[in-house]
This record gives C-alpha cells, sequence and structure tokens, in this order.
C-alpha cells in the first residue's frame, strides 16, 4: 500500500506547486513598487506635538529606560515658564531594532512609530537622528491628548484649572 | 526582651521596638511613609497595616504605633492587611497629581514604589482633586505642594530634629500645607535633608533640576570634604557632572543626614574654568612635557638656590593617599621644607588634637548624640562643623545640658564673616567663664566640643582629669591624617619654612599658597582640580581629579579613615561641550578634558622620575590596615598605634 500512497503524496505536492505557478504573483517589485504597511506598522520614530502645538516630549528618560539597545539618549531642561522639555534627543537608528517599547512607555504620547520603513542610508552618520530630525508638527495618533492638562501641576494654565482639579485651597481659612 | 512572631520567622528585640522595626531587624520590609529611622512614628499615613493574629492585641494594627510585645504573632502578608495597604495607597493617590513624568523624584520615589506594589495602577474615583499653591523656598529647594500625601516628615525633621522655625504645617483637614509663613529662602542649615525625607516629591533639589533620573545617576559611596567630620554622602553625576549629593547613613558619623554646606557646594567640581589639561607658564601640553618640565625646574632651583629653597606644599584637603607619598617627594627632590600644612595655627591645633585625642578620648558624632553634658569651647559649630551642631540638639531633645564657655572677654568665637553664629544655635546653651565651672563630675556621659585656639591645654587637662570625651573640630576632611604625617615626617607649616628659610620655589600639592607668598616665589608648581589663585599663579598646573573621581581616604576629626570611591570619569561635561543644543557627533577615544589624575598616582609618576626604582606601594607600615577598607559601614577608627600615642 506505500505504493500508493506515495504515488499520492507525490501528485498532491506537484498540483499544489503548479496551482501556485499559474495563481497571482505576491512579490512586490520594490522599489518601483511598494507596499503600504498598516497604520501600526514599526519603523522611522516622530516626536509629535500637543494639539496646541507645544513638544510633547518633557524628556523623562523612560523611553531611554525602556529601550532594550540603549540607542535613545537625551538631556532634560526647564523652560522659563516651568516646562520641561529635551534640550536635545537622539535616536541611534542605526541600533534601533523598531521594537516599539519606547512608544509604550512614553507617558505623554510624545514618542511614536510610523509606517516609514525607508530609513536606510550609506553614510552610518546620518542614521544618528537628533531632536530636529525626529520632531514633527503634529499630534500623530492620540489627536485630542495634551499631557499638561492632565498633570495636575500648573505650567500650560494656572495653578488648580486643570480638568480634574478644584482650584487651590485657602491655608489659612479654619473652615472644616 | 519581648519575643514575638513575624510572618512565622522568631524575632527577639529590645523593649520599645516597634513591630515595624522587629519586622524590619529580620529582613522584612513593612510598607511605611511617615515612620522614620531618625525621626520616629507619627501614625499619620496608615499603610504600615499588618494583622495582629494572636497576643494581647488583635486585629489589624499600624506596626509603626504599636510597641513590640511578648506573644505578639504577627502578619504582614495576610489578605485583610494587604486589602488595608492597597487602599490606603489608593486613598493617598486620589489627589497625588498625574506628574511623574515632569518630577524629580520619579525613579527614587517611595510613592512610586509603594504605588506599584500595592497594585494600584488605574484611578476609579472619579471626584477633583485638591490643588495648592507653591512657595519660593530659596536657591536651593523646590516645592511642589500638589503631590504631598500628608506624613508629616518634612515638619517634624525641620522643627523637631533640626530646631528650624520658619517652616511648618497650616491648614486643617484636606488643606494640610507645609511651608513657610510667606516666601522665602528656608533658613535652616540643614533644610536640603527635605529633599532625601520627604518621601515623595514634594521637596526636590533645585541645583539638579530636569537633569536625570535616578538609574542613570554614576553613584559610589563618598565621603564630603567640606568640612573635618567626614559625613557619608553618595554624590550623583551624568554626564561628567556631578549633579547632586544624597546623604548616606552612618551611624557613628552623620546618622542619616547631611547639612546645606556639604550638599549644596559642590559646583567647582563642574566649573568650566576648572584646570583640566597640564600647563606650563599658561600654555597647554601634554602630560609628558609638563612632567619634564617640573623636573626641570626642580633640578634648576637646585643648583640655583640650592634644594632647600624647595618646599613640598600638602594640606589638609588631600586625600590620605596622596598625603602619605609628599615624603617620597621630599627626600627624592632634597626640599628644604615638607609642609602638610600651610597656616601655622592650623598646624598646630592638628598636631596637638591628634597628639592627644586617643581612641578612647575621642567622642563619636553617636557618643555627642548621646552625652549627657556637653561643654562647647571656642567652637564656631554652624560654621566648621554644623552637622556636630545636629549632634548635640539631638542630646539636648533628650536633656542633656549644653554649656559654652566664653572667652576672656566674655564673648564666644566669631566666625570668618565676624558673625557670632552661637545665637543661630539650634539648642539652648548656659553661658560659663571657664570649664572649671561645668559639674562634669555629675555626669555620666560628658562631651567636650573643643574648635582650635589658645585654650587647648586647658580643654585637654580637665578632659583628663574629668574623664569627659573630646570632640575636636580641625580645617578640613583629612587634618587628621595629614598631622599624624607632619608629625611622623617631622613635617612644619609652610607659614614656619617661609619664616625660617628663603622658600623661593613650591611644589603645591592641592594646598592654597598665601597670595602675598606668590609673588616672591621662582617656580610655583602645582598639582590641583580647583582654579584657586595658587593654580592663576602657577608656572606648572597638573591637573588632578576631585574627590568624586577617584577613590581615597579621609581621616576625619575623631580619627575615623574612611574611604571613598570614583563617583564619576573626570572630563568636561556634555553640558558645557557644545552650546549648539546636542553633544558632538565625532567619536573620539579620549574623554574631552578628561585628562585630570589622582594627585598620587602623579605624585608617584615623579618620584619615578627622580630616579626611584622602588615599587611604590600606597599605606605601607603601619597604614596597612587601609589597604582594604569597605566604602560602606562605619569606618576605620584608628588605633592607639597608628595615632602615635604611646
Amino acid at each position: 500500500m506505500s505504493v500508493i500512497n506515495d504515488t499520492k503524496a507525490i501528485l498532491v505536492g506537484m498540483w499544489t506547486t503548479w496551482k501556485h505557478i499559474f495563481g497571482p504573483s505576491v512579490t512586490v517589485q520594490y522599489p518601483e513598487e511598494k507596499r503600504i504597511p498598516s497604520p501600526r506598522y514599526r519603523a522611522r520614530i516622530v516626536l509629535t506635538r500637543d494639539p496646541d502645538g507645544g513638544e510633547r516630549c518633557v524628556a523623562c528618560y523612560l523611553c531611554s529606560a525602556a529601550c532594550p539597545v540603549d540607542c535613545i539618549s537625551m538631556q532634560s531642561a526647564e523652560q522659563e515658564n516651568g516646562r520641561r522639555y529635551a534640550l536635545w534627543f537622539r535616536i541611534n537608528f542605526s541600533r534601533c531594532i523598531f521594537c516599539g517599547l519606547c512608544a509604550e512607555a512614553c507617558p505623554t504620547m510624545a514618542i511614536q512609530m510610523t509606517p516609514d520603513y525607508e530609513i536606510c542610508n550609506r553614510d552610518i552618520m546620518n542614521l544618528l537622528y537628533e531632536k530636529e530630525d525626529l520632531l514633527i508638527d503634529g499630534c500623530g495618533k492620540a489627536p485630542d491628548y495634551n499631557f499638561y492638562h492632565h498633570a495636575g501641576i500648573g505650567v500650560t494654565q494656572p495653578r488648580g484649572a486643570g480638568d480634574e482639579e478644584r482650584p487651590p485651597v485657602d491655608v489659612r481659612s479654619l473652615l472644616p | 526582651m519581648p519575643k514575638l512572631i513575624i510572618d512565622n520567622i522568631p524575632v527577639e528585640v529590645t523593649q520599645g521596638k516597634t513591630v515595624l522595626e522587629a519586622a524590619k531587624s529580620v529582613g522584612i520590609t513593612i510598607p511605611h511613609f511617615c515612620w522614620h529611622p531618625a525621626l520616629g512614628k507619627a501614625g499619620a499615613c496608615r499603610v504600615c497595616a499588618v494583622k495582629m493574629v494572636d497576643g494581647p492585641v488583635k486585629g489589624i494594627q499600624m506596626s509603626c504605633m504599636l510597641e513590640a510585645q511578648d506573644g505578639m504573632v504577627v502578619s504582614t502578608t495576610d489578605a485583610e492587611a494587604m486589602a488595608m495597604r492597597k487602599q490606603v495607597i489608593e486613598w493617598l493617590m486620589i489627589n497625588h497629581p498625574h506628574d511623574c513624568p515632569v518630577c524629580d523624584e520619579g525613579g527614587e520615589c517611595q510613592l512610586q514604589d509603594y504605588t506599584i506594589a500595592g497594585g494600584h495602577g488605574l484611578r476609579r474615583y472619579t471626584g477633583k482633586k485638591r490643588t495648592h499653591v507653591n512657595q519660593y523656598l530659596g536657591p536651593h529647594i523646590e516645592h511642589e505642594m500638589n503631590r504631598c500625601i500628608q506624613c508629616y516628615r518634612c515638619v517634624r525633621f525641620y522643627q523637631e530634629f533640626a530646631g528650624g522655625t520658619d517652616f511648618g504645617v497650616m491648614g486643617s483637614a484636606g488643606r494640610i500645607y507645609y511651608g513657610r509663613v510667606a516666601d522665602g529662602p528656608l533658613e535652616s542649615p540643614f533644610a536640603g535633608n527635605l529633599v532625601d525625607i520627604c518621601p515623595t516629591g514634594v521637596f526636590t533639589d533645585k541645583t539638579a533640576r530636569f537633569r536625570a533620573r535616578y538609574w542613570d545617576y554614576d553613584m559610589a559611596p563618598s565621603v564630603c570634604p567640606h568640612c573635618s567630620l567626614g559625613c557619608n554622602t553618595v554624590p550623583a553625576a551624568r554626564y561628567r557632572e556631578l549633579l547632586k549629593v544624597i546623604a548616606r547613613q552612618n551611624d557613628a558619623v552623620n546618622g542619616w543626614f547631611l547639612c546645606d554646606k556639604g550638599r549644596f557646594t559642590n559646583s567647582a567640581v563642574n566649573a568650566p574654568e576648572r584646570p583640566r589639561v597640564p600647563l606650563i607658564d599658561g600654555r597647554q601640553v601634554a602630560w609628558e612635557e609638563a612632567l619634564a618640565a617640573l623636573l626641570l625646574r626642580i633640578r634648576e632651583i637646585g643648583t640655583e638656590y640650592g634644594a632647600e629653597s624647595l618646599a613640598i606644599v600638602g594640606s589638609s584637603g588631600l586625600s590620605m593617599e596622596a598625603a602619605s607619598l609628599l615624603h617620597l617627594l621630599h627626600e627624592k627632590t632634597g626640599a628644604g621644607s615638607l609642609c602638610y600644612f600651610v597656616d601655622a595655627g592650623e598646624a598646630q591645633q592638628s598636631a596637638t588634637v591628634t597628639a592627644c585625642l586617643n581612641e578612647q578620648a575621642s567622642a563619636s558624632m553617636a557618643d555627642i548624640q548621646a552625652a549627657d553634658l556637653i561643654a562647647l569651647v571656642e567652637c564656631d559649630l554652624l560654621q566648621d562643623g554644623p552637622m556636630m551642631a545636629l549632634a548635640v540638639r539631638q542630646a539636648w531633645r533628650r536633656g542633656a545640658k549644653i554649656s559654652l564657655v566664653e572667652d576672656a572677654a566674655g564673648t564666644v568665637a566669631q566666625n570668618d564673616n565676624g558673625l557670632n553664629s552661637t545665637d543661630k544655635l539650634p539648642f539652648e546653651v548656659e553661658r560659663v567663664a571657664s570649664l572649671i565651672d561645668i559639674p562634669f563630675a555629675d555626669a555620666a556621659h560628658p562631651v567636650i566640643i573643643f574648635g582650635g585656639g589658645d585654650k587647648m591645654s586647658e580643654v585637654m587637662a580637665e578632659a583628663g582629669k574629668t574623664g569627659a570625651k573630646l570632640a575636636c573640630l580641625l580645617g578640613g576632611p583629612n587634618s587628621f591624617g595629614a598631622a599624624l604625617l607632619a608629625k611622623e615626617y617631622g613635617a612644619i607649616s609652610l607659614a614656619e619654612a617661609v619664616a625660617d628659610k628663603k622658600v623661593r620655589a613650591v611644589v603645591s600639592v592641592e594646598a592654597d599658597i598665601p597670595p602675598e607668598l606668590l609673588p616672591k616665589l621662582v617656580v610655583v608648581a602645582t598639582l590641583d582640580w580647583r582654579n584657586t589663585e595658587t593654580v592663576k599663579a602657577a608656572h606648572i598646573v597638573l591637573p588632578t581629579t576631585a574627590w568624586v573621581e577617584m577613590d581615597g581616604t579621609y581621616i576625619n576629626n575623631e580619627g575615623r579613615a574612611q574611604r571613598f570611591k570614583k563617583v564619576m570619569q573626570p572630563g568636561l561635561p556634555i553640558k558645557g561641550l557644545n552650546p549648539s543644543l546636542h553633544p558632538p557627533r565625532e567619536h573620539t577615544p579620549l574623554v574631552p578634558g578628561g585628562q585630570s589624575r589622582p594627585a598620587w598616582e602623579i605624585l608617584v609618576d615623579i618620584v619615578h622620575r627622580l630616579g626611584s626604582e622602588e615599587d611604590i606601594q600606597l599605606f605601607a607600615g603601619q597604614w596597612q590596615r587601609l589597604r582594604d577598607l569597605d566604602a560602606t559601614g562605619n569606618g576605620l577608627l584608628l588605633t592607639d598605634i597608628e595615632r602615635g600615642i604611646k
């Protein structure tokens, strides 16, 4: 019976092969032809702005801490209005593995992954992206989120004027 | 000695200890905010709940408020206790802002740790948060009252422990506010401890505001170099910049705290004008060239004026490693004088102290805290050793009598600014005319604190007669060690050397040569890391590393040798390298400005170049015990033999 089984196996296999030879092709002729990745594809990283146009990044160092390959470095600083921002922010894309942990760690939705996968370069130093290369003019995903409106310490609005806050208390009042 | 059982582990503690301390002694950490080893209990935060399964009390109890008693059976992992702690955390977070990313405490925050440990991740409460208006508390401390969880630690430290009067608690109920009556700098010289003691980010270090996170710091156990007490610290650096200093616990020295002088006066390490490259007559050169030039000039001085005109000068700020090598340089150059001190008075005082202060008689800060009678003689505690004032305050709080000996004119020692800071001392003193008026015989643990001056012999005699322990304030972090070495090698102070001989050339190792002497010198060579007047006037400058950039040893005012470890790489901070916002994009194997070397290493190099073949070992002879000194722990108290006392 093994002869019948073997012949059957060969025929089934050959049927699959011939079916795909005459079927539609799945090969994409890159770079003439390009695939459109899904919006959640993880490629080139950007820094976004909040709906008011301010830099979302507060340089909290969580992305650099989460990064398994240590490709993110930055220096935080304080603006005159008390807003924390990145004095410089650098992502070394020659080291980045596009795992998305930085975007997941980001508490202000600043760092986001985009579907732009075409960042190959002949000079490795060009893969060292500084803040001016990373910062975009838009909110990216989460278009309504503004961290400072929820932070609860003022900065973009007077103290106690945030969405979930009561006005500052009068410490000199003796009322219960 | 009550015996109790905590999580099935039998524990025996001394009478009066709490259940929380008992658990801590066997390695069980019960979450707590308001309890602090130095401040004791307040029962304010309610997060240390445990279940008393059996014994004199039963049910859910606050472990910090409950004294350990015989027969107690405690469970820290009981479901009811865990539910209580979880709910307390959630309740403490009700008013806490959502600002961890922009809070400097993030990463080193007790509230953050316990919130995560308690499993509180999502906010269920939909009500609004209470807010406060912050205050300006001076250039060192940032205030953010919205983050407060009302544990009372700050005010208990500031008022009770440190004796400050300008900061307190206001308001009532949910409006509790910790601050000053009006905006203004905090007046206590210990205010910086609020940063360490706050379990969350209400008080943060303004000098390190928005600079780095805890997990990125370069940290190592270190010792404060700003006075002779040798308080233990943890300096935190990042990108070759010293950001801040945190107090490190050492019960024999500083306890848990640190004074503001030690905490906030470290900017010299990052100073852009700091010498970082070897210089010959102001010209930047390589190490090889600078060392060759130094040897040449030493030889020239020898032929022209005679080797006697050369003085090798160390200082009380120099690490023991470098100081113990100075005599080799003295021998090999044939220099006329070896000096460990510049000032004759300081040399004299340190010499007398080290000659009299034996192991038994020297009072540690722990001894001062436990004293019942303290005499202050010619000392300005807040100027020369603020942490000792804090120790005296603890003794005073326990009921010790503090006597201040006035000098002949009826006044007390004045500090450098001519101000009398005794009025600001955080304890009450009784003024007496003489040491003889103090009833030492009635006291069980008397201590005399002495600051230096001409009453030395009187103090020593009195201490010997009464059996009082002695604590002396010296000039620098290694004055004690320098004085021992000075005695061993028969060194004199630079002032005496200048008076005796014609000093024409000086090799200064982290010493400050008097400005009036500098123009008279033919050759000034200096090994230093600070931009001092001596460095500015020096013909040859060899950059050394600051204490945070190397391993080293200081011997403090009681003869306690303490090791400090290298915290950071020497070099220009990245912040100062390129003003065009981001760090340079070129790769270089060399750290910019990173040519500084530890002073002892340079000294070994010079001695070898002077023709010494021998293998130079640090801490040879009677100093051998210092070789394996551990940087953590309580340090090493020198024995009488090591002190040179028979």
